[in-house]
């Protein structure tokens, strides 16, 4: 499907090649609700002319950034704004040292699986208001926004308990990420049950988180860690000649476009080939005309929210595509940019009002829509639009998974 | 509004109000007169080296040790106008491990201290450097920002009594019999002509020396050498970059501030008031310096621009006052029968203290005055409030959302603020003084945005100049901006140039004068 | 691997304008390019040729004046694709936010700086600044916004001009987007339509920076209009452009909606080019390079600015399909030596040339690619800047470009 070849054209130096157009600034969610963030002209190339390796950081507004990357798919002279603020951020969090909370949060694999064991005493406690009151004061994760849920068993042991389909089936691996492990368990089901429609084999290999919080808070360090332990690992299912689907668009960010080209992972180009998004690869699929896959009809009116980390993917609307093979499910495109919760950053205290503030264009849009349901492929995305609007929100192989003729498969 | 004084100074470069200030630290008033801003001439059209000498030591020791003592003096008076970069003195293979250890025995001979590097040390404190080096010599250049030199010399006099009266053009000699009486003069921005009576008058124009002996009918041997660098939009080191061979053009890069400035071509030049940048100078000065920096072809310049420098001629001069062989103080009273004119022509931006010593020395005897020169101890009023690049980003932090909404240009990250203090002071005239004294318009998009801006403020405090409105300053402002940008408008610069082409010919619709275009041009 | 009817290469006016028209024919088409183009920069209005007086019909002046320029894009569109092509581009604004012509020929506008501009199409934020006169108008600047200087525009123009403070401190440093957002919320352009109402001494028209709203700038416009009792309209500024991002906007939304497939932020990086035809173009996303497939080829990716040609720093080249490029003599030559120079800049006629079909040409006329055409700013023969024809240019060749591309 993809082949690297020949190499860009010409590219001269960045950042140095803004021509102080303004372009991003017209895309940036942040700057576009408060002025505590210079915007990207100013944060990215414009501050970088200032900075020095040797001398201390001062742009401590350089965290309200939420790498959502639209300035970079605007940039028309291709500055790397965001890649040039994470490395601000990096290196001014390096200097200040990083808060408890992110330190903790950003390791929510390591007691992840623990607390979907013990989710039956997490989840009400998480829930409690002393509890939330405490969490807002000691570590500042605003008791505004409601915590996810944990699930139990979560969907690597579900996997391993149920029954493998038939033999003789082509093998696809799927790179499931926490949030679907411990949080959302039936995104992994569907994805499962859906590729298996369409004739595949779905085998799990060994994986951890894909370390994209890790970059929220600057720490590349750890993220490099995190992305060599997956690379090995998942290098290993690629080399048996298997692809790799991802259903969140922000594990597959990471992994196809960051542990390569931002952390320089040794084999990450050999790895980045053979990733695709669940969607993409299913679109492919049908284009192909394989499998003889069809839709039973589902007469909804359904509303299709746009990821910033698709964008960047640059994979175009594939989910979109998929829905519309659906019959009577009438989906159209939300028209609002970034949802505003930038995974960890609408969390926390001192950034809520901020995400709340970024979310309000989305929230009117789908006013304006009246969907019966909101359908996107990032959890983050998925957490905020519940929490702005109420609504159901599904990731579209939930919805595709509904669709499908029941062929007795758990 | 004829004016009198003792001591009447002609030039408002760095000699000039070196010496308004060494008299005034004298006891001396005097009276300055420049037909511009402040470094309008040389001073402000240099590389900002801050020599350690080093450059000299081996063709021209004597010039070599000068440079080194006022290096050291510049250091202690004008901390604030100086960057304590040091240099390296870079060996590629065509330069020869000879040469440098010729260099270093001559820097050592004159006083210069060297800190002889291995290739992969250079290379560390200055990854981007020729991979090739065979060695490299680090010394104690620096980088100088000479308008700041100029404006505080001319600050301390002004506080010890002395008068500036910039934008004010000598128009002619006023002679009493076989000395000189005074001179007439023009304010350039009201058309006002009126005398200025003087006892002495001291020409230090640099390369307008002949232009104001003309007007007296006298002339000195000097010639007219045109220099010009290339401005960067990044900085491309943190210290001063040499080659280390004999000096030659296209040989040294010194950073400054947000940038790094390359330099210098050296040509004959006719006339110290039109003169521009040739293509072929710019392809020069980007090919030899490349072989110190191999990417530098596609490094992305902002802008170009070049200085006309006066040259001895010694064997002209009437020269029985030669003080250094690198200036020269002429007496047009011993020499030519006018008394109370003297020169003071050569040199350089380092020694212009030196220069302004000896000026004053002589005067003093003269007078019949017995006071020493302090301004190498004195130090200059700004002393001690020093700025880095870090201090102007950290403004940006979040306390102050207000202040940053009134950030003038983005670029090189100067507040409104900066501006209202300057206008405060009440001394600029017109829009160029504003923009000498700030860091508006030297960043990348070179003004692009930020003097639209600037002129809304001064339209709003109705300060803009001119009958026509801020219209016609702005595009003064653009045809003068346009000298510089266009000998290297290509690569990046040219996509910036498109965009500011397209905002003011496009978007605003601004025209040349000229026949009326349909619907075009002002209302 | 799916191939598409139809790849255009560029998302400027042009780009979009040559994608829309493909799908309305049916085709299958995939846009890809960086950035919004001259809209989000300079896009405010529709400039189609500049020194057409107001009196005279468009349709009499611009034939006239292709007859006296056979090499510029509008000879190849001649007035009839013009026409077409605008009547396209007016469809996809609906009112109240429509595009209008005030009168036969061009209307002058008032801009940033005080100055007026002849445009011909208009959006209904910015028509009532046609009728405006010196005293009749209030400018309205806003404290703290400072890509629009109300008293530069009021000096110019001798009118009235007053500088509001926004509604909360803190506020001063919003951008224009920023701005824009908060009138789109009733409570702000309420508040705002106040406090001009009682600086106005009855005056019948306002003029404001361009911030009318993003989302829903004819409701911005009613509601101002109804608290002011005066006419109200918007002034260009520096960019980034609100009324252009309105533009570019709903022409994504329709695109995404019609079924074209719509990719933006990653270079084109390459094109696969066989016995004088395009197989292929590589876009880069790092570390992967994916190839995509057309049986035709759009190039609209703009001049400089937009990277659609490239100055070396001894020519100019054009670094997709290293076409042609009819280009001035050598880099000294490329401008000429005072800014404001009576006839424009040299550089600014350079560009692809083409055969009548919008198929680049060398210089013997020979067609290099036969499946690629050419279409806005990066052809050759034209002077956007002092024409004023920058996005007639691109929606006449756009549209062309794909008509005679799907024809083929």
């Amino acid at each position: 499907m993809t082949k690297a070849e020949e190499k860009p054209v010409l590219f001269p130096k960045l950042p140095d090649v803004c021509v102080r157009c303004a372009t991003c600034m017209a895309a940036c969610p942040v700057s576009r609700v408060t002025p505590r963030f210079p915007g990207p002209k100013q944060a990215g190339p414009g501050a970088q002319r200032f900075r020095s390796a040797s001398e201390a950081s001062v742009d401590d507004w350089i965290e309200l950034c939420t790498s959502c990357r639209l300035c970079d798919t605007v940039c028309p002279a291709g500055v790397p704004i965001s890649e040039l603020n994470l490395m601000a951020k990096s290196k001014y969090l390096n200097e200040r040292g990083r808060t408890f909370r992110d330190w903790l949060l950003v390791r929510s694999d390591l007691f992840g699986e623990l607390a979907a064991r013990y989710s039956k005493i997490v989840n009400p406690l998480m829930k409690n208001g002393a509890v939330r009151w405490l969490l807002d004061a000691l570590l500042r994760i605003d008791r505004r926004r409601a915590l996810p849920a944990y699930e139990y068993p979560t969907f690597r042991r579900w996997f391993r308990t149920r029954p493998a389909p038939e033999g003789g089936r082509r093998k696809v691996a799927y790179f499931y990420g926490c949030f679907t492990n411990t949080n959302e368990t039936d995104v992994g089901k569907a994805a499962v049950d859906v590729l298996e429609a369409h004739g595949l084999a779905v085998v799990v290999p060994p994986q951890r988180c894909c370390g994209i919080p890790r970059l929220g808070v600057g720490d590349l360090r750890g993220a490099k860690e995190m992305g060599r332990w997956n690379v090995d690992s998942l290098l290993k299912t690629v080399r048996e000649g298997l692809d790799i689907v991802f259903s969140s668009t922000s594990c597959g960010l990471m992994l196809r476009h960051e542990y390569g080209p931002l952390l320089h992972l040794p084999g990450a180009e050999e790895l980045a080939r053979r990733l695709f998004d669940i969607c993409e690869y299913l679109l492919c699929l049908h284009e192909e005309g394989k499998p003889a896959v069809t839709f039973q009809p589902i007469p909804m009116k359904a509303a299709y929210f746009t990821p910033c980390h698709l964008r960047s993917l640059d994979i175009g609307l594939p989910a979109l595509e998929l829905l519309r093979l659906v019959p009577g499910l009438d989906v159209s495109l939300i028209e609002a940019e970034c949802c505003g919760l930038g995974g960890l950053y609408g969390f926390k205290k001192e950034k809520f009002a901020i995400a709340e503030e970024i979310g309000k264009d989305l929230t009117e849009a789908v006013a304006r829509m009246k969907p019966d349901i909101i359908l996107t492929d990032c959890e983050g995305c998925r957490m905020q639009i519940r929490h702005l609007t109420g609504l159901r929100v599904l990731h579209p192989v939930q919805l595709l998974r509904d669709a499908l003729e029941r062929r007795g498969i758990g | 509004m004829d004016l009198r004084t003792e001591v009447l100074i002609i030039g408002g470069g760095a000699t000039g109000a070196g010496i308004a200030r060494d008299l005034a630290l004298r006891g001396i008033p005097s009276l300055l007169v420049e037909k511009g801003d402040f470094t309008s001439g040389a001073s402000g059209r240099n590389q900002g080296l801050l020599h350690s000498g080093a450059r000299y030591a081996v063709t021209d020791p004597e010039a070599a040790r000068e440079c080194i003592s006022e290096n050291r003096i510049l250091r202690r008076i004008a901390p604030h106008c100086i960057e304590p970069t040091d240099g390296l003195f870079v060996s590629l293979p065509e330069d020869g491990p000879e040469y440098r250890a010729n260099f270093i025995r001559a820097c050592e001979a004159v006083g210069i201290d060297t800190l002889p590097l291995s290739p992969r040390e250079a290379l560390s404190m200055e990854p981007r450097l020729n991979p090739k080096i065979i060695g490299a010599v680090q010394v104690p250049d620096g980088a100088i920002d000479p308008f700041m030199l100029v404006v505080e010399n001319a600050r301390d006099a002004e506080s010890r009594g002395a008068r500036f009266l910039i934008h004010t053009e000598v128009t002619g000699v006023i002679r009493d019999g076989l000395r000189i009486a005074g001179v007439r003069v023009c304010d350039r921005i009201t058309g006002e002509e009126y005398a200025i009576a003087a006892t002495w008058v001291i020409n230090a124009t640099g390369a307008w020396a002949n232009r104001i002996l003309g007007l007296a009918g006298l002339k000195i041997g000097i010639a007219l050498s045109k220099g010009s660098m290339l401005i960067t939009n990044t900085r491309l080191s943190e210290r001063v970059l040499n080659r280390c061979h004999p000096p030659a053009s296209g040989d040294i890069i010194v950073p400054n501030d947000t940038v790094s400035i390359l330099g210098t071509t050296s040509l004959r030049a006719e006339d110290m008031e039109h003169y521009e940048v040739t293509p072929e100078e710019v392809t020069f000065l980007v090919v030899e310096l490349s072989r110190m920096i191999p990417d530098l072809k596609g490094e992305r310049f902002t802008r170009a621009y070049a200085g006309v420098r006066p040259l001895l001629q010694s064997e002209e001069t009437c020269d029985d006052r030669e003080i250094s062989r690198s200036f020269a103080l002429i007496d047009h009273g011993s020499c030519d029968g006018i008394a109370g004119l003297v020169t003071i022509t050569g040199g350089k931006l380092m020694t212009y203290r030196l220069m302004a010593e000896k000026t004053v020395d002589f005067l003093c005897e003269r007078m019949g005055l017995h006071v020493p020169c302090s301004t190498h101890v004195q130090r200059l009023p700004g002393a001690g409030q020093g700025h880095t690049l870090k201090d102007r980003l950290a403004r940006l932090r979040r306390q102050t959302p207000a202040a940053r909404g009134e950030i003038l240009c983005d670029c090189e990250l100067v507040p409104r603020e900066a501006v209202d203090a300057i206008l405060r002071e009440g001394k600029v005239r017109e829009l160029q003084d504003i923009l000498h004294r700030t860091r508006l318009a030297k960043g990348t998009c070179q003004g692009g945005f930020c003097v639209y801006r600037l002129l809304g403020l001064l339209n709003e405090l109705r300060k803009a100049e001119g009958s026509g409105g801020s219209n016609v300053v702005l595009k003064g402002f653009l045809e003068e901006r346009w000298k510089g940008i266009r000998p290297v408008l290509w690569g990046t610069s040219l996509k910036e140039e498109e965009l500011i082409e397209s905002i003011y010919k496009g978007l605003f619709n601004l025209a040349p004068e000229g026949p009326g275009r349909p619907g075009g041009g002002e209302a | 691997m799916k191939r598409f009817d139809l790849i255009v290469i560029g998302t400027g006016l042009a780009g979009l304008t040559a994608a829309r028209t493909a799908v309305e024919m049916g085709a299958k088409v995939l846009i890809i390019g960086r950035g919004m183009g001259a809209l989000t920069l300079f896009g405010n209005t529709i400039d189609l040729l500049g020194e057409i007086q107001p009196e005279t019909e468009m349709a009499e002046g611009i034939p006239r004046w292709i007859a006296a320029h056979p090499e510029h894009p509008y000879a190849r569109t001649g007035m009839a694709g013009i026409e077409n092509a605008l009547a396209d581009f007016r469809g996809l604004f609906p009112p109240p936010y429509s595009f209008a012509a005030l009168g036969p020929g061009n209307s002058l506008l008032p801009t940033g700086a005080g100055t007026m501009r002849p445009t011909y199409l208009i959006p209904a934020t910015m028509a009532a600044g046609a009728a405006m006169t010196p005293a009749g108008t209030l400018i309205v600047g806003l404290r703290g916004f400072k890509d629009f200087q109300g008293d530069t525009v009021s000096l110019h123009l001798k009118c009235r001009g007053v500088t509001l403070s926004l509604p909360r401190y803190g506020m001063e440093g919003l951008t224009a987007l920023a701005l824009a957002r908060l009138m789109d919320e009733a409570s702000f352009r309420e508040r705002l339509g106040g406090a001009i109402r009682r600086q106005m001494a009855a005056e019948r028209f306002i003029g404001l920076p361009a911030v009318l709203g993003f989302r829903n700038p004819a409701v911005v416009l009613k509601t101002l209009e109804e608290i002011t009792g005066a006419r109200v309209f918007e002034i260009p500024m520096l960019p980034p452009s609100i009324p252009g991002t309105r533009v570019f906007h709903r022409f994504r939304e329709e695109l995404i909606a019609k079924g074209a497939d719509f990719r933006m932020g990653h270079p084109v990086s390459g094109a696969n080019v066989k016995y004088g035809r395009c197989e292929g173009i590589t876009v880069q996303n790092p570390p992967l390079a994916t190839e995509y497939r057309a049986d035709r080829y759009i190039l609209a990716t703009g001049r400089f600015l937009g990277g659609g040609l490239w100055a070396e720093m001894d020519r100019i080249v054009e670094p997709l399909f290293h076409l042609p490029v009819f280009q001035p003599g050598e880099r000294g030559k490329w401008f000429g030596e005072r800014f404001f120079d009576p006839e424009a800049h040299p550089i600014h006629r350079a560009g692809i040339v083409t055969d009548a079909d919008l198929r680049p040409v060398d210089e013997t006329g020979r067609v290099v690619l036969e499946n690629v055409r050419a279409a806005g700013s990066i052809l050759a023969h034209h002077q956007a800047i002092e024409e004023k024809s920058r996005e007639g240019i691109d929606i006449a060749t756009g549209f062309l470009a794909a008509k005679r591309a799907l024809a083929s």
